[in-house]
């Protein structure tokens, strides 16, 4: 028991030498802030526009390497020459898969020799057509490899025009700079030219969500593959829990049957 | 809309025919970019999506007698729909129930290695990476691209081929339909077994070769009335969809825990 | 103005609000995670067109069709050809493998030549111009001082363009010695020739016949073509067809065999001989066939009732003489029954008479050369080259005896005894061999008694290697001229083993050649040109290809189309026109030999003091044990009863390892009169007590890490016993001890 008593003893007195500490130190605070108010705003609102200007400005400069597309391509230039748009030069193999970006084996029929006075084209014909080299082509919506996207399924199945999701690449006369990711060496395409992924088109980012977005509108009555990122099922649960009954959830499902095949998408 | 009837992929395997050869496992590592390593003769530590294991009957010489069991995953449908024993311990969101075609999923990506959904696999048919997948120099050209090669520090597991699914369905898209034939959908294991020991495909279909061979019973959680037909360990309800057949009575036995003295349970009756 | 702590926290506090008002935290968190889920070093694999590519598989005689699938210029995978007449869309474990050594470490990379001691791996490159050059004028100088028959030439197969290229340069060069390694198929066209007076191999039409009596051979663990087998088995399942197995180990086959009936080793032919007795007595046998197509039953027949009833067979055999009667009825009473024999695998030829007497009983139920019985298959004379010009120097050199033997007045029936040659190397009783060329062949890996074949080969001054990997005979050759993989190059495959109908596949390039390798086919043909004179005439393509194509006349088109070419009016002779023996029938006693289908044991090594137990091989179809070893993928599948780390593991009876003194995974010296190792010992109840049991296929000391080093070769614990008719290796194991360590 007394050993008890002592320990006891020698806690109240240690608080009691903090407090009077505290006590002192208000005193010193009370002194300064007469003279100092301004000032502390004054360095508040400096680390507020510096980090501000660091996080919108600074940051995505450090963050995004730029790189030049080895041949400055045109594409409204070659969708006038072809007759079947898009699908064109970007078209569905036999098998349903994609074939993505064209391979010199489509360009060869038509640049098999230099046809305008297109620096570009002189390029491409010296540099790559005639050394039967691919072209390094840097591609500006290309997932991680976990990701599994259908073409088909969007494009053939659900009659999805290009422009929802790749936007209006058709009609560009260049090919923009290629920002790439530092840390992941992903395209900027993917997190969307604004950095604070704010979006005014469908085509402005291809984050999970966005996939997601479109799904939840377009898929969530008629099937049951609606996307569940972990962010819109969060959503998902507090509007449940708000207003039960409104969110688009499957109804009936238990924990564990509302998540559904992530594997639709990813591999 | 109405829904469609969903599917329920599911396999059988003839353990009358298997002859313990191995196609299956390696077509499944071919297919799959499992990695493997210098000594792989630690079988808890070497990953085989689809395992074979040797079954004896543990009888004296000359009537002692082997059979060979590929284990692939069972992707367990559980006593509702999703409660397979993995799917509902992954704190992770990483192994997944598919309702459209009743396949359990993994996403590497999300998986954080924790490792629970292998303690709960009654199956052993989870596997940890523990070493960052080497392919000596040159030989990641072979590598398919239809799968992620898995990184150190996930689980993976058999898929049933899922890829092979979505690229089916792609090509199915192309000629205007969704749904996909029988043949159109098939495992690497069932394609390249030699025994043809393997059948794949939709369990609620009854003009597909599985459904005809194991008779699953939907009464009782798709239970076989094949006389012939088991699945691994029945009475713990996991609900497996890969049913096997044996004309051998210590094989039928053997897939289950049974006492010395019990007989295989009789098949609940139904005279309707 | 005076920065305070109070004005750095407001600071830092201003910092703070407008970071987490900025994007920054929460991309960069995006961004890392998306690093931490794909690491740089993990490979991504790079999409592109799918495509397939028919071909064949080389890498056992099997000779199945593959459909390669290709990502753009990648191969990814290699499945079963649908439609092929060998194996329709199945696939065997090592088949499924084959890009691991296509792109795997195990290639030779660029044509090397040895420097340092034979065996070291100490290699330099070497230009081809210099490589072929330097074999020519070795070859030359050899000829030029009449030793041109010193020359010899080991492959695994004695059929197609490549070893017929072989063949014609010997020839024209002035050699006897080109040898093939030997299986159950030189004892199978043996007797074909001395039965049936053909030259022709053994075609069983498995897929026909209802009852197979298999004297230990392994239908479902790489007997024959495996995968076409293991088809046949599944094909028997449904149709009711019965197997029975005699051996005396549960091997995979016996476990899925109708009935397994273990015969004391190496009696099978007295259980052969045991149910002709049966069937005679009972007149079960075809007597349509036996009295109208055969020469010599009735010697043959007073012979089998003498000595060999039920009675002494159930002595010698170890089988209940009720078993062997009721075994001999269902056998003459099945409407399509077939014989068979080759243990294992069928790697070792084995007794000839065994085989004999096995195939009498095929005669006797009278399915000789009809559906669902076996066929002599001759092989389609494809290969029509003009005659080649020898000069003088070839003449006398082709005169020479054979090194092995093969063709002597010992052996005067066989072809090639290539198991003969260490012997005949080192006692050098004939003539020395002074330069070798190994084809597609592993000898140094696959031949018995490892250490009498290192011996001989050390003998050998000049040994050139076409291996596309490194194997062991590679490594311990002084020039290697890799030739491209399979998957790189066109090659007709002739039939394969076993076929009951004639069938050339071809092989074809799939991908480009990776590495710096050069078509056997071409190396010999720049060889001949380098030569000169006569031998360059004999060879007059330009290039392998240009030789196939021209060979194969209107069969390349089919081929490429189709990937393999098959003879559908190959039609089958009658029992009239099959015989081109000296009485133009069957013979059950053969006039030639003039020797009886008899029982006599082989006389294993070892006696019965020293080494109690008995020692048999076992073949799985997991563990390649030919030319090529087991690739990563393979080793994957190998049990962790039969590998553990670095230790194999022997089958040995529970009963028989406890009067050992031994338990379950202890390790054991295993010490035959040939050679020892350390084995870990495995309880097995499937194997007949007083019998120890090892897999072959382990013990590489090349090809890469992830096969050398493991286990045991089969190869170095036993030697080869000659066959007294044949000079076959007839050794089916030998006596043993088993001591702990």
């Amino acid at each position: 028991m007394s050993a008890l008593d002592d320990n006891a003893k020698e806690i109240a007195e240690d608080a009691g030498g903090e407090e009077i500490a505290t006590s002192s130190r208000e005193i010193n605070t009370k002194e300064q802030d007469n003279g100092a108010g301004g000032p502390i705003i004054l360095f508040f609102i400096i680390g507020l526009f510096a980090s501000l200007i660091l996080g919108w400005v600074i940051f995505p400069k450090l963050l995004y390497s730029k790189k030049k597309q080895p041949i400055d391509f045109n594409h409204v230039l070659h969708v006038a020459e072809v007759e079947d748009g898009c699908e064109s030069c970007h078209f569905f193999r036999e098998d349903g898969t994609y074939s993505g970006v064209p391979k010199l084996e489509q360009c060869i029929d038509c640049h098999d020799e230099i046809q305008g006075i297109s620096h570009d084209e002189i390029k491409f014909v010296e540099k790559y057509v005639s050394k039967g080299r691919e072209v390094p082509w840097l591609i500006y919506s290309r997932q991680p490899d976990c990701v599994f996207f259908s073409h088909a399924a969007h494009v053939k199945a659900a009659k999805i025009d290009c422009v929802t999701c790749h936007g209006h690449i058709g009609e560009s006369e260049n090919l923009k700079i290629y920002e790439e990711s530092r840390i992941t060496g992903y395209s900027r395409d993917i997190w969307g030219k604004s950095i604070g992924g704010f979006k005014k088109n469908t085509w402005d980012r291809m984050k999970m969500d966005d996939c997601a977005e479109c799904h939840r509108k377009n898929t969530a009555n008629i099937s049951r593959t609606g996307v569940k990122t972990p962010t819109n099922r969060l959503i998902g649960h507090i509007i449940d829990l708000v207003s039960p009954g409104t969110s688009v959830s499957n109804k009936g499902g238990s924990v564990q049957t509302e998540r559904d095949a992530c594997f639709v998408c990813h591999k | 809309m109405k829904h469609k009837k969903a599917k329920k992929y599911g396999m059988v395997i003839d353990l009358d025919k298997c002859t313990g050869c191995g196609s299956c496992m390696v077509a499944c590592m071919a297919e799959n970019n499992v990695p493997f390593r210098k000594d792989e003769s630690n079988k808890l530590l070497s990953i085989t999506w689809m395992r074979v294991y040797k079954l004896t009957n543990g009888k004296p010489f000359p009537n002692t007698d082997i059979c060979y069991l590929p284990r692939p995953c069972m992707h367990c449908e559980g006593q509702h729909e999703g409660h397979s024993p993995c799917v509902t311990v992954c704190p992770a969101i990483a192994t997944d129930y598919n309702i459209e075609t009743g396949i359990v999923s993994q996403i590497y990506t999300r998986c954080f290695g924790c490792r629970y959904c292998m303690a709960s696999c009654p199956y052993h048919a989870r596997y940890f990476n523990w070493w960052d997948p080497v392919w000596p120099d040159g030989m990641e050209k072979y590598l398919s691209p239809n799968v992620s090669p898995r990184m150190r520090g996930v689980v993976e597991k058999c898929s049933f081929c899922f890829h092979k699914y979505q690229l089916a369905k792609e090509k199915a898209f192309m000629k205007g339909r969704r749904e996909l034939k029988e043949d159109e959908y098939q495992t690497a294991c069932t394609q390249a077994c030699p025994a043809d020991a393997i059948t794949f495909g939709d369990l609620n279909n009854p003009n597909h070769a599985v459904y005809r061979m194991a008779k699953p019973d939907p009464k009782h959680h798709g239970r076989p009335t094949n006389p012939h037909a088991f699945r691994l360990l029945e009475r713990l309800g996991t609900n497996p969809k890969v049913y096997y057949l044996s004309s051998r009575e210590w094989v039928r036995r053997a897939g289950d825990n049974y006492l010395e003295n019990e007989s295989i349970a009789k098949k609940p009756a139904h005279h309707e | 103005m005076k920065i305070d702590r109070r004005s750095f926290l407001s600071f830092l506090i201003g910092g703070g609000a407008g970071t987490a008002l900025s994007p920054l935290p929460w991309k960069l968190m995006d961004d890392s995670s998306i690093w931490t889920q794909m690491w740089p070093w993990t490979p991504v694999p790079e999409d592109g067109e799918a495509s397939y590519v028919n071909s064949a598989c080389t890498l056992c005689p099997g000779g199945c069709g593959i459909t390669v699938r290709k990502i753009d210029d990648r191969a990814v995978k290699i499945e079963g050809m649908k439609g092929h007449p060998v194996n329709n869309g199945g696939l065997c474990i090592l088949g499924l493998s084959g890009l691991q050594l296509l792109y795997g470490p195990t290639r030779v990379k660029t044509p090397l030549k040895r420097v340092g001691k034979r065996g070291q791996g100490s290699w330099e490159k070497i230009s081809w111009k210099d490589a072929i050059s330097e074999v020519a004028k070795i070859l030359s100088d050899l000829r030029s001082t009449g030793q041109s028959h010193t020359v010899g030439c080991i492959s695994d197969s004695d059929r197609g363009t490549v070893p017929r290229l072989f063949e014609r340069f010997l020839t024209v060069y002035g050699s006897p010695n080109l040898m093939r390694t030997s299986s159950i198929i030189d004892s199978y066209e043996l007797t074909l020739h001395l039965m049936q007076g053909v030259q022709a191999s053994p075609g069983f039409d498995f897929e026909n016949a209802d009852f197979i009596l298999s004297f230990g051979s392994g239908i479902i663990d790489g007997w024959g073509s495996p995968v076409r087998m293991f088809r046949a088995n599944s094909a028997w399942r449904n149709t009711g067809g019965k197997i029975i197995q005699i051996e005396p180990r549960l091997s995979n086959t016996a476990a899925k065999s109708d009935k397994w009936i273990p015969a004391n080793p190496g009696t099978e032919a007295a259980l052969a001989l045991g149910i002709a007795h049966v069937i005679i007595k009972e007149s079960l046998y075809d007597a349509e066939f036996v009295d109208n197509y055969s020469a010599g039953f009735e010697d043959w027949k007073r012979f089998v009732l003498d000595k060999y009833g039920p009675d002494s067979v159930a002595t010698i055999t170890g089988i209940d003489n009720t078993t062997i009667i009721a075994l001999a009825r269902s056998f003459a009473r099945a409407s399509k029954p077939l014989a068979i024999c080759g243990r294992g695998q069928g790697t070792t030829p084995g007794s000839l008479d065994e085989c004999t007497t096995v195939h009498a009983l095929n005669a006797l139920v009278g399915n000789i050369n009809k559906q669902g019985g076996i066929f002599a298959v001759a092989e389609p004379d494809y290969i029509n080259w003009p005659e080649v010009e020898m000069d003088a120097t070839a003449a006398i050199g082709m005169q020479k005896d054979r090194l092995d033997g093969a063709g002597s007045k010992k052996y005067p029936f066989s072809r090639y005894l290539l198991n003969r040659l260490p012997q005949a190397i080192n006692s050098g009783e004939k003539y020395p061999l002074k330069a070798l060329f190994v084809g597609d062949a592993n000898p140094l890996y696959t031949m018995s008694d490892s250490k009498a074949v290192k011996k001989a080969f050390d003998k050998v001054p000049f040994v050139v290697s076409f291996s596309s990997y490194m194997n062991e005979t590679a490594q311990n050759a002084d020039l290697i001229l890799p030739n491209h993989a399979y998957l790189e190059r066109y090659e007709d495959i002739p039939t394969p083993p076993g076929m009951p109908k004639p069938v050339i596949s071809l092989t074809r390039p799939v991908v480009e050649p990776q590495l710096n390798t050069k078509h056997t086919g071409d190396i010999i043909i720049l060889l001949a040109k380098a030569m000169g004179g006569n031998i360059a005439d004999a060879f007059a393509w330009n290039s392998y290809d240009a030789c196939l194509k021209e060979t194969l006349g209107n069969k390349w088109q089919v081929m490429i189309k189709k990937g393999f070419w098959s003879y559908p009016d190959f039609f089958v002779q009658t029992h009239e026109e099959s015989f081109d023996t000296i009485s133009g029938k069957f013979e059950f006693v053969s006039k030639e030999t003039g020797s009886l289908k008899q029982f006599k044991p082989v006389n294993i090594e070892g006696d019965k003091t020293n080494y109690p137990l008995l020692l048999m091989p076992y073949d799985s179809i997991r563990l390649a044990n030919g030319v090529i070893g087991n690739p990563p993928f393979v080793m994957k599948s190998v049990d962790d009863t039969v590998l553990k780390g670095n230790n194999v593991f022997i089958e040995i009876n529970p009963k028989t390892a406890g009067e050992q003194g031994l338990r379950e995974g202890q390790l054991a010296m295993l010490s035959t009169p040939v050679g020892k190792a350390k084995v870990k010992v495995h309880l097995f109840d499937g194997i007949m007590p007083g019998l120890v049991a090892l897999p072959r296929g382990l013990g590489h000391t090349a090809f890469d890490d992830y096969l050398a080093g493991k286990g045991i070769n089969f190869n170095e614990l036993i030697g080869p016993v000659e066959d007294p008719v044949s000079g076959l290796d007839t050794a089916w194991g030998i006596r043993v001890k088993l001591a702990k360590v």
